[in-house]
This record gives structure tokens, sequence and C-alpha cells, in this order.
């Protein structure tokens, strides 16, 4: 027994990690599953006996007739019919079995649906909890005074400045404008003088004059 | 059907060589012939998909160590050692207290474990519960290389299984776990 333990232990060491016990993610429903696929393996090895023996039954039968014995092979496919709808019965005990699976698996699938819709509805409403409305409300209320506030300072700072200051202002204001205007049409090259110089290309010189003018326009 | 199959087995040259079935005195050519015969165990399980070795019945009349033509057999004592070589090697597993019947191993139950688990997340039985019949005489697994293979066996594949968190072995009344089922993890 101890050099035994010993074997498996130093077996198992070669593949370290802990055993893991996942009993519990088998649940009551796989229990069910379980059963009805057990028995429907005890209903296939019935069949199997079943279809077994017709075969012999069949065989037999046909010897009994070689031999002449005519009663016998009729009492025995008597009993081979029998055994034929014993099959056939289990057959739909069989799909009775699978349709069974076939449900529960089902229901399984759609449990796990609705704890996925559950703990989604369930996130959502903790993230509304956080934000719930009268903090909403609240926080605009806030941001509104904050932005009066503002605007009462705006006009704190406005009154301080005359209607002369604003006259000079605006004076400064042109003068810049001006003064970046002319130099915008010193920038400018000269527009061309006298006539169409290259008369190979008549049509881009034409074309290019008018642009140029608008360009000074604007 | 064993010795229809086993006669298509090719044998290595060695086995129609007499001194093979004499345990040699020589320690290096001693452990040549032990790790021969130990290969050619193997092969021969594999090649006609054995598991179960009784090796009173196997001294009897197997093949392996009854070797007709050249009127030799193979004494208990040397295949008694040549088996626990194996086992020391983790291809054997003895079944009982007196070194008679054995589990020859020649794909470990790890291996085993892993084409079944292959099987299970090809056929989409992931998150599924399976008997452990299905597994080894079920109607969905009668190409798998596993089907036919000996409940012991697919047992301690499914334990390597559930070692590794893939699957849940759910065990029923008969302890030898025939009527046990499995669920797959993903």
């Amino acid at each position: 027994m101890g050099a035994l333990l010993a074997r498996i232990f130093n077996r198992d060491q070669q593949n370290a990690p802990p055993p893991i016990n996942r009993a519990h993610d088998v649940s009551q429903q796989d229990q069910a599953v379980l059963d009805l696929k057990l028995q429907r393996d005890k209903l296939k090895r019935y069949q199997n006996k079943l279809e077994i023996q017709m075969e012999k039954e069949r065989e037999l039968a046909k010897k009994l007739l070689r031999d002449g014995k005519r009663d016998k092979a009729k009492l025995l496919l008597k009993k081979k019919k029998y055994t034929e709808s014993l099959l056939e019965k289990t057959d739909g005990q069989l799909s009775n079995l699978e349709t069974m699976v076939g449900n529960l698996e089902y229901a399984q699938i759609e449990m796990k649906v609705v704890e996925g819709l559950k703990s989604g509805n369930e996130a959502l409403t903790m993230l509304h909890k956080i934000m719930s409305i009268e903090d909403v409300e609240s926080l605009i209320a806030d941001t509104q005074d904050a932005i009066e506030y503002q605007k009462e300072i705006d006009e704190l700072l406005g009154t301080r400045l005359t209607q002369e200051d604003e006259e000079s202002l605006l004076k400064e204001l042109e003068q810049i404008t001006q003064g970046e205007d002319e130099a915008l049409i010193n920038q400018l090259p000269a527009a061309p003088v006298g006539g169409l110089e290259d008369e190979i290309a008549p049509v881009r010189g034409a074309s290019k004059q008018p642009e140029k003018r608008t360009a000074i326009a604007t | 059907m064993a010795s229809q199959s086993s006669s298509e087995f090719e044998w290595p040259v060695l086995y129609n060589y007499p001194p093979f079935y004499t345990l040699q005195t020589n320690l290096d050519t001693r452990a040549k012939q032990i790790d021969a015969w130990c290969n050619l165990i193997l092969n021969y399980f594999k090649y006609n998909k054995l598991y179960v070795l009784d090796l009173t019945e196997a001294l009897a009349s197997s093949p392996l160590f009854v070797n007709s033509q050249l009127n030799r057999i193979l004494s208990r004592e040397t295949a008694s050692l040549i088996l626990n070589t194996l086992d020391s090697r983790g291809n054997l597993e003895w079944q009982d207290k007196e070194k008679d019947r054995c589990l020859v191993m020649w794909r470990t139950p790890k291996e085993w474990g892993a084409l079944i688990y292959q099987w299970a997340s090809d056929n989409a039985f992931i998150n599924t519960v399976c008997t452990v019949y299905e597994l080894h005489s079920g109607d969905d697994t009668i190409n798998e290389e596993f089907y036919g293979l000996e409940l012991i066996m697919v047992v301690k594949a499914l334990q390597t299984l559930q070692n590794d968190g893939k699957a849940q072995i759910i065990q029923r009344s008969n302890p030898d776990m025939s009527d046990a089922g499995v669920k797959f993890f993903g």
C-alpha cells in the first residue's frame, strides 16, 4: 500500500497542478439528464439483445424448415414477430427519452439566457442608482448657478469699460485690420499690363487673369 | 478475432530468435532484451487494441509469449520482470495483488483523456452530460479511437481531465463506474 501510494504520488508529481473539483458545476438538471441518458443506454443494450435474439430465431426457423418441421418453424416465427414488436416499442421509448433529454437541455440553455438578462438588468439598475434623477437635477441646477455666477462676473468687468474706451478700441481694431489688408495687397503680383504676350496658350492666360482679380477683391 | 488479426501483426526479428526467450545474464544485453520485450508487448497490444493482460492465460496461449514455431515459452519470472519494467515506465498497472492481471497502457490515460476531450469539443458536448457507456460504446463514438476502450481506461482518462478541471465525473451506485456520467467543461 505504501509503495502504491508512493508510486501514485510520484506519478502525479509529473503533472503537478492540484486536482480541481468542479462537482458544484454539476446541477440537479445535469443529474436528471444523466439519469435519462443512463436509461437510454439500457434501452439500447436491450435493443441489441433483441436484435441478436431475432437473428437467432430466424436462423433456427430456417433450420427447422429445412428439417421439415413446419409447425415448429411457424411457432418460432410467431415468437420472432413478438420480439419485433418489442423492438418497435423500445424505439418509441427511446425517442421519448431523447425528447425529454432535449427538452431538459434546452430548458437549461433558456435558464442561462434568463440569468444573463437578469445580471444585465442588475448592472443597469446599479448604474441608475449611481446616476439618480435627483443627482442629475441638482447637477444641472449647480451648473446653471455657475453659469449665472460667471455672467455676473462678466457684467461686473464689462461695466468698467466706458463708451469712450469702446470707441478707441474699435478704432484700433480697424487700424490693425487695415494694415493687414494693405500688406496683403502688396504681397500680390502686379497685374499684367499689355495684351496677351503668349499667343501659343491664350486660353491659359485668359483664365488666369480673372482669377487674380477675384483674389484681390476678397 | 484477436488471433486472426494477430497473424497480420508484424513480429520483430527477435521474436524468432530463440535466446530472446531466455533471460540474458549480461546486464547490458539483458536491459536491451527487456526493452525489446516492452516494445513488443506495447506494439502487440496497440495493434490488436487490447488493454488487459492475464499473465497466466497469456503464458498458456497468447502468441505473444508462446512461440509455437520455435517451441519456446517465456518463463513466468521473465514475463513478470518485463511487466514490472512496463509498470515503472507508467505503461502498465497491476489490477490485483497477485500481479496476474494488469492493464497495458500503450496510450497513457492523459493521452486518452485528450482524445476524448477533443471529441467532446468537436461534437459540441461541452457543458453537456454524457454517460461513460456512450463514450466507449455509444453510436456517436463508433469512429473514434476510444470506441471499445476498456471501461477502467475510460475512467482513468476522465480522471486526468477532471484533475485539469476539464470534466467532472458523476458517480452513481456502481463502484466500477459502469453507470457513471461525465460533464465536460469548456
